[in-house]
């Protein structure tokens, strides 16, 4: 298999978490509005927290689709 | 498509197809897996920042009130059982008891179900609202029985002889 075949494999898996990701922070995000509403402060950091995380996490993803690319353009 | 481009090249004009649907083909060619992931995390960055300013829009609107406000005489519960009060502002009632055990509690007398008020009820010895029948612990403020899922707000009370404080809004 080339590795532009694995690359696109690859980014589809990719794409499939930080889409997961996505939708955990905006489940994240309803919880904490839904908590700052009636008045729960005690979720809202760790929420907050969570949310960085999963950030974290879909930045270094991207990034390896970055250093992917660019192996594949020096090869 | 070629037929309407040779059409209009006579006339000068554009297409009234391209004038109802203006998309370039080579914007298609942006939107790849790898711009998709780009899209992504940069809504994973703005979704971060929403629930950090929600974390600082509850400490900021959630802090809590250290008003000191005289609420009434401690004979006056004794009687009752009960002594209702507004804290920390004048939109706010809450509730004042004397439990069995002879502590001093006093919480927000707003259901966390539905707003109603809730009512001390001595014999069970439980803070009752009258709506849909939600019971709270009268120690703790917590649910024990009905609708509602999350304790009543508690307020701290402070005895100075014969007369009650309410001194903080516990959030």
């Amino acid at each position: 298999m080339s590795a532009r075949t694995q690359g696109t494999t690859l980014f589809t898996a990719i794409l499939i978490l930080v889409a997961t990701t996505v939708v955990l922070q905006l489940w994240l995000l309803t919880v904490s509005t839904e908590a700052l509403l009636s008045g729960q402060t005690r979720t809202l950091v760790p929420a907050a927290v969570g949310s960085t995380l999963l950030l974290l996490i879909n930045t270094c993803l991207l990034r390896y689709v970055f250093r992917f690319d660019r192996d594949i353009e020096r090869e | 498509m070629t037929v309407e481009k040779k059409e209009c090249a006579s006339c000068g004009k554009t297409p009234k197809w391209k004038q109802d649907f203006p998309i370039e083909w080579e914007g298609d060619h942006y939107v790849t897996r790898r711009e998709m992931v780009k899209f992504m995390t940069l809504g994973s960055l703005l979704l971060a920042g929403a629930n950090w300013i929600t974390a600082i829009a509850g400490r900021v609107l959630h802090r809590g009130s250290k008003a000191e406000r005289e609420i009434g005489a401690a004979s006056s519960l004794q009687q009752t059982g009960s002594l209702l009060f507004r804290y920390p502002t004048d939109q706010d009632p809450c509730i004042a008891v004397r439990t069995q055990e002879g502590k001093l509690v006093a919480y927000s007398q707003v259901c966390t179900h539905l707003s109603c008020a809730v009512v001390y009820n001595k014999a069970d010895n439980a803070l009752v609202c009258p709506c849909h029948h939600g019971i709270f612990d009268v120690d703790r403020g917590s649910p024990i029985a009905g609708p509602p899922t999350r304790p009543l707000p508690r307020i701290k009370i402070e005895q100075r002889g014969d007369r009650l404080f309410a001194t903080e809004l516990e959030a």
